[in-house]
């Protein structure tokens, strides 16, 4: 759908003309999709007159930071929200960070880090937006999803702006609930189908303590970068075990202790994808790597606040590991690479290395949920790639999946996923198929319900019964806040 | 096979963003973050590295589309390579080459931006980039240099276009040939019969010109016989160390930039810089003689069918990795009293001063708007000067520092190191 030069005008007038274009040159590189026009408000009030026009005019939006992730109908207007790129504030005394959304994890983690402070970082890596809900690495010591959010900022659907908690009756940030209107099962779309829908125009997220170093010593040229030393007090370890349920139960007994400042359950394939400067070289390191290992595990990431905690920290790691027969993969012990994997988890947050580099895409299965019953769903799903991997249409990554445990470790993430050349269409077909399948399974042996994976009408009823009837209620939800259904798709804040 | 090659590449692009940035691991806080001018300056994503890559791949796959906005994000692009090392990081894939194949395919399909076609009308007329001004080899006088046409000399000193013409620059040539004549080496000039390597040319998307114009410049150094060039033009080493072996024309010449050269010669002995000149700098990486300095990487294979982006034999990345950033660091660090204090974005992710890829001809205000923004980070090191080694850096500063009401002062550093040997 093409947009009226007089509509168009309507939305230059708010932005200027250097902040608004719909010439067909730039759309390749919004998702390759033909959009309406690509917007870039610089503020809150330009976020609100934009959705308001939209309203006016029946314009569908979709709002979007960095741009990772997202698939869009052609002729919606694509809200790009790079322009609205500040920290607000960092309040040092009660612990939580105000940013717009294209401020980037790297930025925020920097900054805090300078303060003795730090913060959840999401999977999807530091080069994404510092504000996005999610899970990460981080998530046994600073909490995941939407516990980090406090109070937000948000313009509606309808372009009304609310202000949640206390910023609501305070003027404040430091709580999503209160005193002030509390919208939190809504604003953090803890219920599918996982966006909200309207701008986030600020949040305050909460802020930790960070046992670290203000900055970390990294040398050498990209992208050899390393660490000059591995800072005082801190340790990286990869411990594998005879299976998955003693892997599990170390797992837990370690949330259950708070002794781990990073619990990932990276599978031997990703620690060998962040160690690795190349493909082939990933490809060399993950053959010696899986020899070096006795079964499934873990990457774990000890920081002390002094010689005594770090002592007593390891003791305990050290205890619960060897109680439950797990081994560390000593070739990962060596400091140097310690010190990249160090670096990659805490300030990038890995991602980019293990998912997009060998095949340019990956198609994923992640899931929310009891960490003992995702993990034994995820053993069937990991099997079931090992006929594409057999086949050469994914890379061998030895059917694994991963996963951690969020604070005390049992509720968790497992996520599990396929890595392949998208331009390869037997590879695309396989992935799709497994995709389908695997999906379809959790839902039918009632390990938990995914939706988007099924294109039939009925899908949404089906697995919406299955779940309290959410949808119903979600369906209502959207009526009210989105009446002329310009935020369909909610916000992507990636 | 022009952008051809390159479809893979462009289409490995994940949009991940990390282009846009430094390397995530040297990001220090809010500021100094961005690692290219042209999205950071134009916000769209379409002029950053991932998304000129994108607009090349849908060119491949649906043809051409030229407009006025597909052509201004193609010239406002200082071809600086940030974004092929942050990128680089973390993928296999080529940035930078599809990216020059794309302003190469617009150069031949007549869609240039006019203030470039003036630039190559004057390379055409007088073998300089740059208006010439006067004789090119006005700078030598009084110098008594040898003529490297005449007089058989071990190294060629090349000058650059913008040295050459610029009196104002002058002093750096004169600079550099004391430095060479203090430490005896035996060199010449080729003076007014020097003509310009055509790298600027290149990265303008002017290919016939860059051929003709290294084509000369190997003629000349084949007649002459010399075995080595050194030059303190960032864009003239680039050129003659990576592109004319990109094109398999530079044969056996060894390429030096003086502050390779002073550092031979100090580890030589035949340099001592005795003079102290008590002052703080900061040093900003040219990205000819850092990133973009890199040597070339010889490659011809096919791509190994099957899950992973690998080829036979295997293909190695030019990612920033070996440009030259300890030799300009070790010369001012030679000079007794001077202190240098590193900015935040440094060596193969240093921001760009803003005057490549002919954005100083095609759109001035972006780059200085470029320059600006060094400046503001050079400010916040404390230093009293920030220190370059390429004379277009040395221009495109002081330009930005007079606008700015600066205080910072700017030296090319052979103009340190020729007092400190004084």
């Amino acid at each position: 759908m093409t947009m009226s030069k007089d509509v168009y005008a309507e939305f230059e007038a708010i932005v200027g003309p250097e902040f608004i274009c719909a010439d067909p040159a730039i759309m390749p590189s919004y998702h390759n999709t033909a959009h309406a026009a690509v917007i870039l408000p610089e503020n809150t009030a330009q976020v609100q007159a934009i959705i308001r026009l939209c309203n006016k005019h029946k314009v569908r939006f979709r709002p979007v930071c960095t741009g990772w992730t997202g698939r869009f109908e052609p002729g919606m207007l694509y809200m790009d929200l790079r322009r609205m790129n500040r920290i607000i504030e960092i309040n040092e005394k009660n612990m939580y960070a105000v940013v717009e959304p294209y401020v980037i994890s790297a930025q925020l983690q920097a900054e805090l880090m300078k303060r003795g402070l730090h913060m959840n970082v999401k999977g999807a890596g530091t080069n994404c937006s510092a504000m996005l809900r999610g899970h990460g690495h981080l998530d046994q010591s600073t909490s995941g999803d939407d516990r980090n959010h406090l109070a937000i900022e948000w313009v509606t659907p309808a372009g009304d702006i609310v202000r949640s908690g206390s910023l609501g009756s305070a003027d404040e940030w430091f709580s999503g609930d209160g005193p002030g209107p509390s919208l939190r099962s809504i604003l953090t779309s803890a219920v599918p189908p996982g966006a909200t829908p309207g701008v986030f125009t600020k949040a305050a997220m909460k802020i930790y303590h960070w046992p670290g170093p203000t900055k970390f010593p990294v040398v050498g040229a990209s992208p050899n970068y390393q660490l000059s030393e591995v800072p005082p007090n801190m340790m990286a370890r990869y411990y594998s075990f005879p299976s998955v349920d003693q892997m599990w139960q170390a797992e837990l007994k370690l949330g259950e202790a708070e002794i781990a400042f990073e619990l990932m359950g990276f599978n031997i394939a990703m620690v060998a994808a962040n160690i690795s400067t190349s493909n082939e070289e990933e490809e060399e390191t993950f053959k010696r790597l899986s020899k070096e290992i006795q079964g499934p595990g873990f990457f774990i990431i000890i920081a002390g606040n002094s010689a005594a905690d770090f002592a007593y920290k390891k003791r305990v790691l050290n205890q619960i590991v060897s109680d439950n027969n797990g081994k560390s993969v000593t070739s990962l012990e060596d400091p140097r690479i310690e010190g990249i994997l160090l670096c990659q988890c805490i300030r990038i947050s890995a991602s980019i290395r293990e998912t997009f580099r060998p095949g340019g895409m990956f198609k994923s299965i992640p899931v929310m949920g009891q960490r003992d019953l995702t993990i034994k769903w995820a053993i069937g799903a990991g099997k079931a790639k090992e006929p594409l991997i057999a086949k050469g249409l994914i890379v061998d990554d030895g059917g694994a999946a991963f996963g951690w445990g969020v604070e005390q470790g049992h509720l968790g993430k497992t996520e599990i996923f396929c890595k392949f050349d998208p331009h390869n269409a037997e590879a695309q077909k396989a992935v799709d198929a497994w995709h389908f399948e695997q999906s379809d399974r959790a839902f039918k042996e009632r390990y938990f319900a995914l939706l988007g994976y099924r294109n039939e009408p009925n899908a949404t009823e089906e697995i919406g019964q299955a779940l309290s009837s959410y949808h119903k209620w979600w369906n209502e939800i959207q009526k009210a806040f989105d009446p002329n259904r310009v935020s369909p798709e909610g916000g992507a804040l990636v | 096979m022009g952008l051809e090659q390159y479809k893979g590449d462009m289409e490995m692009c994940c949009r991940c963003s990390a282009c846009k940035w430094i390397p995530l691991q040297k990001v220090s806080g809010q500021q100094f973050a961005n690692a290219c001018p042209s999205i950071s300056r134009y916000n769209f994503h379409s002029y950053s590295g991932g998304g000129r890559l994108n607009i090349g791949a849908a060119a491949l796959k649906n043809g051409d589309n030229y407009t006025d906005k597909l052509l201004d994000i193609v010239y406002n692009c200082q071809m600086c390579g940030a974004c092929g090392v942050s990128c680089n990081y973390a993928m296999d894939m080529e940035v930078m080459a599809p990216i020059t194949e794309f302003r190469i395919k617009c150069v031949a399909d007549g869609k240039t931006h006019p203030a470039l076609d003036a630039a190559i009308a004057n390379l055409r007329k007088t073998g300089s980039i740059v208006p010439a001004k006067g004789k090119r080899g006005a700078w030598a006088a009084g110098l008594k240099l040898k003529d490297a046409a005449k007089e058989k000399v071990e190294v060629l000193l090349y000058v650059g276009d913008l040295t050459s013409h610029d009196p104002k620059l002058h002093k750096l040539a004169r600079a550099t040939a004391k430095i060479l004549q203090k430490a005896g080496v035996d060199f010449g000039i080729a003076g007014d019969a020097e003509t310009s390597t055509g790298g600027q040319a290149y990265e303008m998307g002017y290919q016939e010109d860059f051929l003709t114009q290294a084509r000369k410049n190997m003629d000349y150094v084949k007649q002459s016989g010399i075995k080595t060039v050194v030059t303190a033009s960032p864009h003239a080493y680039q050129a003659f160390k990576v592109l004319y072996d990109k094109f398999k024309l530079r044969g056996d010449l060894k390429v030096y930039h003086i502050s390779e050269y002073i550092q031979l010669l100090l580890s030589e002995g035949r340099l001592k810089p005795n003079h102290r000149i008590d002052l703080a700098v900061t040093y900003h990486d040219p990205c000819h003689l850092g990133r973009l300095g890199e040597p070339w990487q010889h490659w011809e294979g096919k791509k190994v069918p099957g899950d992973r982006f690998v080829f036979d034999p295997p293909k190695v990345y030019r990612r920033g990795t070996h440009g030259t950033y300890a030799a300009p660091r070790d010369v001012i660090n030679s000079i007794p009293g001077v202190k240098l204090t590193e900015m935040t974005r440094i060596k193969e992710y240093a921001w760009c001063c803003g005057a490549g890829g002919g954005v100083n001809a095609s759109n001035p205000e972006f780059s200085q708007w470029t320059a600006r923004e060094r400046i503001a980070e050079a400010e916040t090191t404390g230093a009293e000067a920030i220190v370059t080694a390429c004379p277009w850096c040395e221009n495109n500063f002081n330009a930005a520092i007079e606008a700015a009401g600066s205080r910072l002062k700017v030296f090319d550093l052979v103009e340190l190191f020729e007092q400190a040997i004084a």
